[in-house]
Parts: C-alpha cells; structure tokens; sequence
C-alpha cells in the first residue's frame, strides 16, 4: 500500500529521470554538492566539487502532457569556480561549489549566486538566437575586410541562429571571508544577500563587490576559547530585516538587523532542552544543525540535525512544534559513526511549495519525506534500479531489530558511502530533484 | 549504547554496565585523539569538525576528572579530615556541564556503595586512560610545534598550540620554588597531569602544567589548611609532596596488578 506524501492528494511517486555517468567509478569532481529550483521551477541547477554549474531546463508541455510532465535537458553549462591557491596562507582553496541560489526574474535573463568556500560570484545566464550580419569592417568569420574594398555602406541585419545559452560572470564578491562560507541567501528586498561562514554573516549589495557589511561576528579574542560555529544562515523570506543563523550546538538565532548595525545580540533564540535520558559524548555532534530553512510562508523554519528534522514556530522558541526522525536506528551507531566520520555529513531539508511536506536525505541513497498534515512518511530510494521511465517508486524499510521482513534492510547492510545530501522540492509541483553522489535524480507524482 | 544516565550508577549489580562506559570512554578518547592528531596535520581542516571533536574531548576530560576526583577522594579516607570540604571537588559550573557532578551527598553516596574490586578496576582503567593522555600530550608538544593547531585562526598562527606563555611561566615558576630532591621526578609528573581540574577555563589546547601547591590545595586528604599560600614553608611543601608520591606509589601497583578491562 502505498503512502502519498506531499500533495495531500493520493498520489506516488515515479522515476522521471536520471542525469550523470552510470559509471561505478565515480570522479571526485563530478560529485554534485548543491541543487536548486529556481522561482518558477523552470530552471534547475547544479553546482558539483570540480566548480562547474550545470543548469536543465523543463522542456514545454505540449505532447505529453497527459503522460507526465515535461523533461528537463541541459540548459547550460559553465565552470563557475576554479581552484585557487593563496600565497599568503599557503593554502589552497577549493572550487567546490557550496550554494547556488536563484535570484528572482526581473527580465529575460536569468541570475543566479554561486559560492564556494571564499568567494560568491553573480551569474548571468541570457539566450542569444539572432547575431547580426552584413557587417562593413569585418567579414562573416570576424576577419576585418581590406579597406580599399570597402566600396559601399550597408546596415547589418539581425538572422536567426540556433539558440546559444551564455553564462557569464557579472559581479565578483570576494575577499571577505576568513573561513569557509556555508551558506548564502539572497534578501526579499532583492538587492541585499548575506554571506555566512563558519564566524561570521556579511551583508551584500548586489551591485557593490568591493565591500560588504559585516552583520555577524562570533570568533572570540582567543581562538582557543572557540567552542561554537555558525552552521547555516538564511534570510526572512518576506520580512527583509530578519534573518537567522543556526550554530553547532544545536541554536538558532533570529536577528533584527533594524536593532543595531552587528547582530550579535539575538532577538529570539531557538534551542529545544536537551533530554537527560538520552545524554552520550554525542550528543553535541549529532545536535549540530546543517540546514535551516524559512517555510515559504515565513511562519516557520525547519533545522536539520544529525538524527531528525524539526520544524519551529516563530514565535516558540522553548521547543520546536514539530521533530521527525529521519533515522533514529542510527541513534545505536553513533560511535562508529563518529568513527568513520559519517557522524559529520550535512544533510540538507526542503519544504514543498505549500509547506505541507519536508524532505530530507538519509544513507543508502534513501530519503525520506514527512507530511506535516497527516503525519505520514515515507522512505524512498534513488537508484538505477528504479530508473524505468515512470516507474512507480516503492517505499523502503530499514530493519530496526529482530526478524527482518522481505523487503526491508538491515541497518548493517547500509550503505553510508551512498549518502543524499542535497534535495530540493519544485516551488508549485511535485517534483523533486534528489542529488545522489554524482547523479540527479528527477522524480514527480503521477495522479491517480 | 545504552544512555549514558542510565550506566553511572556504581552500584554492585551494575558493575558490567561500568566496564561498557569505561570502553566507551575509551573509544571515545582513542577516536577523537586519533582525529585531532590527523587534522593537526591538515594544513586547514575543518573548523566546525575541531570544534566539535575539540568539545567531545573536553567532555571525555571532564568525566576522567570527576573519576579521578571521586577516586582520591575514596582512596585516602583515614586521612580526611572530620568534615571534609567535599564542595571543592565539584568542578565548578561549566556551560558544558560533565555528565556526573559530583556534590557531597553523591560522593558520600558513591563512598559507600564501591566494593574494593569495583574501586581497583576502575582506577586501573582510569590510569590508562591517564597514561593515553599524558603520552599524546607529550607528543603533541614534540613536533606538533611546527603545525598550526586546528582552532588557531588562520591569520594567527602561534608557534607552539599547546603551550601558551602562562603554563610555561608556572612551569618555571614550580621548579625554582621547589628544592627537595624528590621534586625534580615529582616536578616532572605534576606536568603531565592534566590541570584542568584547576583551572576550568583553561581547554584542552592551554596546556597541562599545574603547581604542586594547587596540587596540595584541591587533595583534601594532603591540605593542611584549604587555603594554603603560594609563600608556604618548604617543609609543609616536601611533606605534602611526600604524600602525593605515595598516592602515585599506590596507583601505579594497582596498574601492574590489575590489568585494564
């Protein structure tokens, strides 16, 4: 029987499409670190570890529009990062791509922020399907004509080519970070975005690069004093003076940038008391949020730790209205976790586009998804097993204990190497794109 | 993994679950020991992965302590005094509070309920995992002299991670004060001792010297006045430093005749 979560409808949830090598061996670079809709849902984006972006675009509904929805193909592809070296700390940067975010659509042209560790860049991505030909100086192959054939005068003429997507790099934001950037968030006002690395938020205008505005600043005097980050930072989806930042100690705080130039001083603080039953040498490691998301309404936001998923109410900020384990039989493993380093992975969460349903990724190439309303969830998995055009995805059971029925997996025989870090949810429709190592999976609903 | 809460109870029936924390503890301890050694060698690790396994391994610290606390206290009870100051082994309040801590009802609790066994089996595990700090300290301050500790900014680069200028001032500062002759042995295992049972605020990375008069102040079982002046005699020094050696004597029979569970 199968559970339909997200839409509140009975729906399920079906293989639409598969993109990267099907190769066992798998290239470091090509390993997908970020992926992200774009407003529309139009546009979706992928930044992977060799710095490159590759941008699909759904194709229009027009056969088969009964069937299923239309495909994405390859919009555009461009290197947004190279590895750099700094001289003066002796240290390489990498050109892994931490976060793309879209900006909103303000032309015909798309925009988007890409960041990896030290610096974000503003892309803009524009067709091209006319180019002008007839010119006077120069031939149609760019060599410039002999003057002395030069006879007459003619006004070039726009022709019609085959469509040319171009990326090109339009502001470059760099050197204001000392440590590694972890997030960006473009501001409702559409001009400002913050930076957040592991100390410290900056605030951006999009037109200035060579200043930004330092918001946040936790490095104490003594770098050896230091026992807690900053995690993840995002803006108020509609309230512009509003953001919030989460720490490796399991906090979230909101801040007003109304209240003073350096947010330091919070104006709400999230932290749900920790449960004395369940206290182990883990329990800060696990409680480190990687992800903090507003819900598109701007009423919630949704952490996600180590072992669950919490959504909070903006005006509670004792305990969250909301926890979903994503998987709790993990909670025994915890030292060899710790062990293989497993115990470190970010995972990322996504709201869908009513705020209905979450979604989050899990080991084994499995991720899970929660439906706020009926409470209902679900675990599924991304693999080529799966990848028959609009095959219907099964559920997926991990074996917790004692006899393991047919279908499931014990916890043993999980693949941690196969892990789902980043997801992202459609703004209007559901489909999802589920990053697994170095293939994106597209999945969308198919109605009953 | 059972829940931590659960296995701290020392009572009788409870002595397997004691082991299974005590090779947790361990595990822990090898683990982050292992990680923190590997990341030192990076030229920039990761600072949210130090921080955390950083954190993990002062939490592991504070349980030693407050093992090694609860242990002195056990071990010298003839030498207490009528009303021993309990609250001074308590280590004071921390933002990261340790799991177990101690207040003067739990040691008196404690007291009772260890059986010699448990108490030898538990001490031997104890001077283990003390040995495996004192030998990563002193290898930390060998070569890692060269390598930018992980939680040292990158525009502050420090020449020594885990010294500061403090600690070594206190360690010059023990051995001109102290001329017994046993003081020099003495001097040089008090610096191995990790001091942060003194001196909360200072972490891991500060380093790990203390001066035998702190020693004498927080034993309750050696002090003959809690107070005891820095410009105490140097008699009531060689006597107290007579009586920790003994303690050391003591611990180190029961390492080689109780082998580590």
């Amino acid at each position: 029987m199968m559970a339909g979560v997200g839409g509140g409808n009975d729906f399920q949830w079906c293989f639409s499409q598969v993109k990267g090598a099907i190769d066992e061996d798998v290239a470091e670079a090509d390993i997908i670190s970020t992926v992200e809709f774009n407003c529309s849902g139009e546009l979706l984006a992928t930044g992977d570890k060799g710095g490159r972006v590759v941008i699909f675009q759904r194709e229009q509904e027009s056969k088969n529009r009964l069937l299923s929805r239309g495909e994405y193909n390859v919009y555009s592809t461009f290197q947004s990062h190279e590895p750099e070296f700094d001289y003066l700390k002796s240290l390489e940067i990498e050109e892994k791509i931490n976060k793309i975010r879209w900006l909103p659509q303000q032309n015909a042209a798309h925009f988007l922020l890409s960041a990896n560790d030290k610096t974000i860049k503003l892309w803009k991505i524009s067709e091209r399907d006319k180019r002008a030909e007839g010119y006077n100086l120069k031939d149609e192959d760019g060599r410039l004509r002999d003057q002395f054939r030069i006879t007459t005068l003619r006004v070039p003429v726009l022709m019609p080519m085959d469509l040319m997507v171009e990326a090109s790099p339009r502001r470059i934001f760099a050197n204001a970070h000392t440590y590694h950037i972890n997030s960006i968030s473009v501001n409702s006002d559409y001009e400002t975005y913050l930076s957040a690395d592991d100390l410290r938020i900056n605030l951006w205008h999009l037109e200035i690069t060579d200043r930004s505005f330092n918001i946040v600043d936790i490095k104490p005097a003594n770098m050896e004093e230091l026992t807690e980050v900053i995690t993840a930072a995002e803006c108020h989806p509609h309230q512009c003076n509003v953001f919030v930042y989460s720490s490796s100690k399991g906090t979230i705080r909101l801040c007003d940038m109304r209240a003073a130039a350096l947010c330091d001083r919070h104006s709400k603080f999230f932290e749900e008391p920790e449960d004395p039953s369940s206290r182990s040498f883990f329990s800060e490691i696990i409680s480190s949020i990687s992800d903090v998301k507003f819900s598109h309404s701007g009423r919630y936001m949704m952490t996600r730790d180590y072992l669950s998923v919490k959504v909070w109410d903006l005006n509670m900020e004792n305990r969250p209205v909301e926890t979903y384990q994503v998987h709790e039989y993990l909670r025994s493993k915890l030292c060899s976790l710790y062990e293989n380093d497993c115990i470190f992975d970010k995972f990322e969460c996504c709201w869908n586009g009513s705020d209905s349903a979450i979604m989050t990724g899990s080991y084994n190439n499995f991720f899970r998804m929660f439906d706020r309303n009926t409470r209902r969830d679900i675990t599924l998995e991304a693999s080529r097993e799966n990848s028959k055009p609009r095959a219907m995805l099964k559920p997926r059971k991990v074996c917790t204990g004692g006899k393991r029925k047919k279908d499931e997996i014990s916890v043993d025989s999980l693949d941690f190497n196969k892990k789902i870090l980043h997801t992202a949810w459609h703004p209007k429709e559901n489909v999802i794109a589920v990053a697994a190592t170095n293939n994106l999976y597209i999945f969308q609903d198919k109605i009953n | 993994m059972v829940a931590q809460g659960q296995k701290r109870k020392l009572h009788k029936e409870d002595e397997r679950g004691g082991s299974a924390w005590e090779s947790q503890l361990q595990s822990v301890l090898d683990i982050s020991m292992d990680k923190f050694h590997r990341d030192q060698a990076l030229m920039e690790p990761c600072l949210l992965r130090s921080v955390l396994i950083n954190n993990t391994l002062r939490q592991v610290q504070s349980e030693v302590r407050t093992q090694v606390e609860s242990l002195s206290a056990v071990k010298s009870p003839t030498k207490l005094k009528p009303e021993p100051d309990f609250t001074q082994l308590s280590p004071p309040a921390e933002h990261n509070a340790p799991l177990l801590s101690p207040n003067a009802e739990n040691i008196e609790d404690t007291f009772m309920a260890w059986t010699s066994e448990e108490d030898f089996s538990l001490s031997s595990a104890i001077s283990g995992i003390l040995k495996d700090l004192d030998a990563v300290i002193d290898a930390g301050q060998g070569p890692c002299a060269s390598q930018r500790a992980p939680l040292s900014s990158v525009e502050n680069l420090t020449p020594c991670p885990l010294r500061t200028e403090r600690t070594s001032d206190m360690a010059s500062s023990v051995k001109t004060e102290l001329m017994c002759p046993q003081d020099v042995a003495l001097d040089k295992l008090l610096l191995d001792i990790d001091t942060a049972v003194f001196e909360p605020e200072v972490n891991l990375l500060q380093g790990f010297s203390v001066t035998t008069e702190d020693l004498v102040k927080y034993l309750p079982s050696l002090s003959k006045s809690p107070s005891a002046s820095s410009s105490s005699s140097l008699v009531s020094h060689c006597q107290a430093t007579w009586e920790i050696q003994e303690i050391e004597h003591v611990m180190d029979i029961l390492m080689r005749t109780y082998p580590q569970s």
